[in-house]
């Protein structure tokens, strides 16, 4: 691999051999098309597996089709938009979904940076243990689901039993809407901040010891050699944990759907949830597509603005 | 070495007590997959017993219901788990190094070669992670079909590789963004050609990206069930589905056999995990490098 | 029609084995045919796949496997629905719920079936055989009652036959023999409400709801008290029944209530000139559906989430935590099943407690269980082995062999066997139960009419609203949607 560059005019001249045989190859290589030969493949991939399945949704949403029915779709325009966007249901079900993503995810970055630290020193049995910290993400939300409603059962959980030794009351979570919603959070928060911890951790594991030791000459607070050391470096991994962590809880569907099953009445249903009620169970696809549309629209404003946020400090920076 | 060691060290090395806290802490956080392990060497009795039972006579039963199940006439057949498991391994593991792969050398060139709208790009690899599975699974199923990838290896190897593309991509790109260019124009000056800049520079300082770029992407394919439920035939399907089908039916759920399959399940990832946990943990090795 | 390599027969290749002879001799000239069938992965289809490698033979001589894709059960509804809509057309045949007819229907994916059963006396005798509230709910649509069903027979006039039962469900009581045959709590019951408990099942049949309350209060126990002959060692509870928002499972137990207390559903069966205005929310209703509300203060604290399912009280059932359930007859033999059950040897089952009006008690119930159906895409000669298939299964000998191995039989000639009783501890109440079945909607828009009603259904078990709110709720979202359906005209 390292001899095929060439040395075509405006290449790094190297020290390899040059490849004169082959044209296309060479051509390919050329450095001007270095950027999009790289990044063909995934472009590629990510087309035809997922542009072009969304595409396909997104002239759907201009149709009335309902896939239980045998009459030829029309076009409808912006019909089920309006629709959507006039549903009082849609903007309960996007409420429902920003109070659990806020909360999860506050709590995943919280838990998920002190973690972090507690294992950026070296100690002792610090692999084994970071194990059993990682654990959580790689279960199934399957399992995780199924397990934690049975923890949260008032007669057979384990949770209610505990709280039970010491209020002698069985101890029912999931009867409010603000227990169900916790009870979510709980599970979704326990199980993803290992993926923050990783993230901040691999931060903070390189952010290089000179600088601590300069500034320990320098007798910088701890919160100041924070700010200034530490920070930068497990700034942008945190944003990305952040921004990633947002969109998945976003899409939140198994956890509400196996734990509380949307209840009590809807206090539970995400948006991700009332998409699959439209489109699976209620039969109005092309309704469905457009409120697909109107989900991808709200995550992309919502990580628009972290990213506008991010890059405005960074030019101050 | 020693450099290494210096890395390590940074807040600084701590002892057994520190190792104490620190466990009594892991343990109270693993402590429900903790349960569910433990759930898998119960009895369905001792599973739902109140007050929990911490200490149990156990049985292999639920794991031994793992591999056979008794027919009717009372055989005891195969139930298809190790296909089920090797599907699991092969599916994910193609699929979490393809885009390693791709997701890496995308990652590259967005950070050394920009393309004209390079930041656009970037974000329309991060749209595809924002639907929810569920409203796009109608085209990608007609897809399959029409394409002729339902069922098969190729197709669902694919699709997961799409999955992991936009996150691998994300990771690896800030991994290369945060390198000090420095060190790769003086390699240049010193005769190397790009590939390897790339291979022999570049790469070695993003091993702990890779790590955990890998270890996100493993773990993501490894537990998806949506698309593997649909898009697998009977001899494609992977192990989440089987784990499904401890739901429902004549009882609830089987809390011991739910449990069995999610601790052999375990077993890969934590494996994998472990192996590259010393990537995950040594950061960017060249500690000083950094910008 | 595919013809892959069958994969399944590898997982039940000892079986499959048996049949390899007739392979051999038969293949110079016989065809090669696979009805693929799409099922939930349970005992009852597991069942027909083993029994069919064991004993299947098409009469036509064909070389005719069944190959039933066992999906889980959760999922089932939704690898299904994503099948049929994106034309996939992989099944022959396909275990269907009673409710999705109307949507598969309608969107041309089931085979109607009555000229091919006029065509064919074997199944005209097995139309004649089948429990009629087994083909109303499970064959006919648009829907034709049980009642209708009965007074005609084979053919009804009306109606358009689509499936056949798989495995037909009821629900049935389960109870605690050690605790409802306990003298110390006979003594103590009989002192404070003034009549027996029941102890066998035959005792049951004059329960009510207001004795089933009597349960309730009676065996509800705090830990350590004493309970039957022994102390309760946790807080134990008199009665259950499923009030849970997922699926189904508050409506099954709710519609019985409407129906016993005299009200009812809206009737697809004279659409569009049934209302749902005044029906869903009629006094009746209200008045049901409050006694359903009231019975859960009994019930163990999980009634209070909306999240009391039919498998979690089974759960409790078997964990001893209850002294009696309503639940489905599907559900009853990990119940004794020393494996799973802590009471598995002081279980028994009995007719679910019914209301009484006007001097009879009534036990109007939901009919539970799963056709099968064939689908619209199969070449004639598919469509002649796969019912070959369906008399092979609706055959008495297969039948009977299926009821044995735990499951359950649409056919009057089985339940009407001398030993049918004597084959599962609950097949006498089960067969009681099938005179009282009536079925829930099968219009394509069912799915979106149990959503909402579950939903107003889990506001008021978890104390949200009242039983009149949740009803109204209900009426006026059934009217609008029907009416836009135009399944309601005035």
């Amino acid at each position: 691999m390292a001899d095929l560059n060439t040395s075509g005019a405006g290449a790094v001249s190297g020290a390899g051999s040059v490849a004169k045989s082959g044209g296309l190859l060479a051509w390919l290589n050329a450095p001007e098309r270095r950027g999009p030969l790289l990044v063909a493949p995934a472009l590629i991939t990510l087309f035809v597996m997922n542009i072009f399945p969304l595409l396909w949704s997104f002239g759907l949403s201009f149709f009335n089709y309902r896939a239980n029915r045998l009459t030829v779709p029309s076009f409808k325009g912006l019909d089920n938009y309006e629709k959507v966007l006039t549903d009082p249901v849609v903007w309960e079900r996007f409420q429902t979904t920003g109070i659990i993503v806020g909360a999860s995810v506050t709590l995943q970055l919280i838990f998920g940076f002190l973690l972090a630290l507690l294992f950026a020193k070296t100690f002792p049995l610090r692999r084994i243990l970071l194990m059993l910290v990682l654990a959580p993400m790689m279960l199934s939300f399957v399992s995780v689901a199924i397990f934690f409603k049975l923890f949260y059962d008032p007669t057979l959980g384990l949770l209610s039993w505990a709280i039970g030794l010491f209020t002698g009351e069985p101890f029912i979570l999931l009867a409010t809407p603000a227990g169900s919603i916790a009870a979510i959070v709980i599970a979704d928060a326990w199980m993803w901040s290992p993926f923050v911890m990783l993230l901040v951790l691999a931060g903070l594991v390189s952010v290089p010891t000179y600088l601590y030791e300069a500034a320990e000459i320098d007798r910088a607070s701890p919160w100041r050699r924070f700010r200034t050391i530490t920070f930068p470096y497990i700034k942008s991994l945190l944003l990305l944990a952040l921004l990633f962590r947002t969109i998945e809880t976003f899409k939140l569907f198994d956890l509400s759907f196996l734990i509380t099953g949307g209840g009590p009445g809807a206090s539970t249903e995400t948006v991700a949830i009332y998409a699959y009620r439209l489109g699976f169970q209620f039969f109005r696809t092309s309704q469905a597509s457009a409120l697909a549309y109107l989900i991808l629209f709200v995550v992309i404003v919502l990580t628009s603005i972290y990213l506008y946020i991010v890059n405005r400090r960074n030019e101050e920076g | 070495m020693a450099y290494r060691k210096a890395a390590f060290r940074k807040p600084g090395q701590a002892g057994w007590l520190y190792s104490l806290v620190t466990g009594v802490i892991a343990l109270i956080y693993f402590f429900p997959v903790l349960w569910m392990i433990l759930t898998a060497f119960k009895t369905r009795s001792d599973a739902l017993a109140i007050p929990p039972k911490l200490f149990f006579t156990p049985t292999l039963d639920n794991f031994k219901s793992v591999f056979f199940r008794d027919t009717q006439a009372g055989d005891a057949v195969a139930t298809g788990f190790v296909q089920y498991f090797v599907n699991s391994a092969f599916i994910g593991g193609s699929s979490v190094i393809l885009a390693l792969i791709i997701g890496t050398l995308a990652a590259y060139a967005f950070s050394r070669y920009p393309l004209k709208g390079n930041d656009t790009y970037m974000f329309i690899i991060l749209t595809t992670r924002m639907l929810p599975p569920i409203v796009v699974i109608i085209p990608i199923f007609l897809m399959f079909r029409v394409t002729g990838l339902s069922g098969s290896y190729i197709g669902i190897i694919l699709l997961y590789t799409a999955f992991n593309l936009p996150f691998s991509i994300w990771m690896m790109k800030s991994f290369f963004d945060d390198l000090n260019p420095e060190i790769e124009d003086s390699a240049r000056l010193d005769g190397s050609n790009d590939w390897k800049v790339f291979f022999r520079i570049c790469l070695p300082q993003v091993l702990a990206g890779l790590a955990a770029t890998a270890v996100f992407a493993l773990i993501l394919t490894w537990n998806e069930f949506l698309f593997a439920l649909l898009l697998t035939g009977s001899d494609t399907r992977t192990v989440p589905v089987a784990m499904a089908n401890t739901i429902g039916g004549e009882i609830g759920v089987d809390w011991g056999l739910l449990s069995a399959i999610v601790s052999l399940f375990l077993i890969p990832v934590f494996i994998v995990t472990f192996v590259l946990q010393k990537q995950l943990l040594r950061g960017v090795t060249f500690g000083t490098i950094r910008k | 029609m595919e013809h892959k390599p069958m994969t399944l027969k590898r997982t039940l290749s000892v079986l499959a084995l048996t049949a390899a002879p007739f392979l051999v001799a038969e293949s110079a000239w016989a065809k090669d045919i696979t009805i693929r069938m799409a099922a939930p992965d349970w005992g009852p289809t597991r069942f027909m796949q083993e029994h069919a490698n064991a004993t299947y033979k098409a009469p036509s001589g064909n070389n005719v496997q069944l190959e039933i894709d066992f999906i889980p059960w959760p999922n089932f509804f939704d690898r299904v629905n994503a099948s049929l809509n994106s034309g996939e057309q992989k099944y022959q045949m396909i275990v269907s719920d009673s409710q999705w007819l109307g949507t598969f229907i309608e969107s041309g994916h089931f085979l109607k079936l009555n000229d091919l059963i006029a065509a064919d006396a074997e199944l005209q005798a097995i139309m004649n055989n089948l429990h009629p509230a087994l083909v109303s709910g499970y064959s006919t649509y648009p829907n034709v009652s049980a009642a209708d069903i009965e007074k005609t027979g084979y053919p009804h006039p009306d109606a358009n036959y689509y499936g056949f039962p798989q495995f037909p469900d009821t629900y049935v009581t389960y109870y605690r023999t050690d605790l409802f045959c306990d003298e110390g709590e006979n003594a103590t019951f009989k002192a404070a409400y003034g009549s027996d408990l029941p102890c066998n099942p035959d005792d049951w049949e004059s329960i009510t709801w207001d004795d089933w309350e009597n349960f309730g209060k009676h065996f509800a126990r705090k830990s350590g008290e004493k309970l039957g002959s022994g102390t309760a060692d946790g807080d134990f509870y008199g009665i259950a029944y499923q009030a849970a928002k997922p699926l189904d499972f508050s409506t099954m137990q709710i519609n019985a209530f409407f129906w016993q207390f005299g009200g009812g559903i809206w009737d697809e069966t004279t659409q569009p000139n049934s209302p749902a205005l005044g029906v869903v929310n009629s006094a009746e209703n209200v008045e049901g559906f409050q006694r359903f509300l009231d019975l859960l203060e009994y019930a163990p604290p999980i009634a209070k989430t909306g999240q009391m399912g039919i498998f979690e009280i089974q759960d409790l059932f078997m964990q001893g935590k209850i002294a009696a359930i309503v639940d489905w007859v599907a559900l009853g033999a990990p119940v004794i099943d020393p494996a799973t059950s802590k009471v598995h040897d002081r279980a028994a089952f009995a007719v679910p407690p019914g209301n009484m009006r006007d001097g009879k008690i009534d036990r109007t119930g939901n009919l539970g269980g799963q056709p099968f159906v064939l689908t619209t895409w199969n070449d004639d000669e598919v469509i002649k082995e796969a019912l070959d298939v369906v008399k092979w299964w609706l055959s008495e000998e297969t039948q009977i062999a299926a009821v044995k191995a735990g499951g359950q039989s649409g056919l009057v000639s089985v339940l009407n066997n001398p030993d049918y009783e004597s084959w599962a501890p609950w097949n006498a109440q089960h067969k009681a139960m099938l005179e009282w079945q009536k079925d829930l909607w099968h219009v394509p828009e069912f799915f979106e009419l149990l959503t909402q009603q579950q939903e107003e259904f889990d506001k008021a078990i978890t104390g949200q609203i009242s039983a009149q709110e949740a009803l109204d709720n209900v009426a006026a979202f059934q009217d609008e949607l029907l009416r836009d359906a135009g399944r309601i005209e005035d």
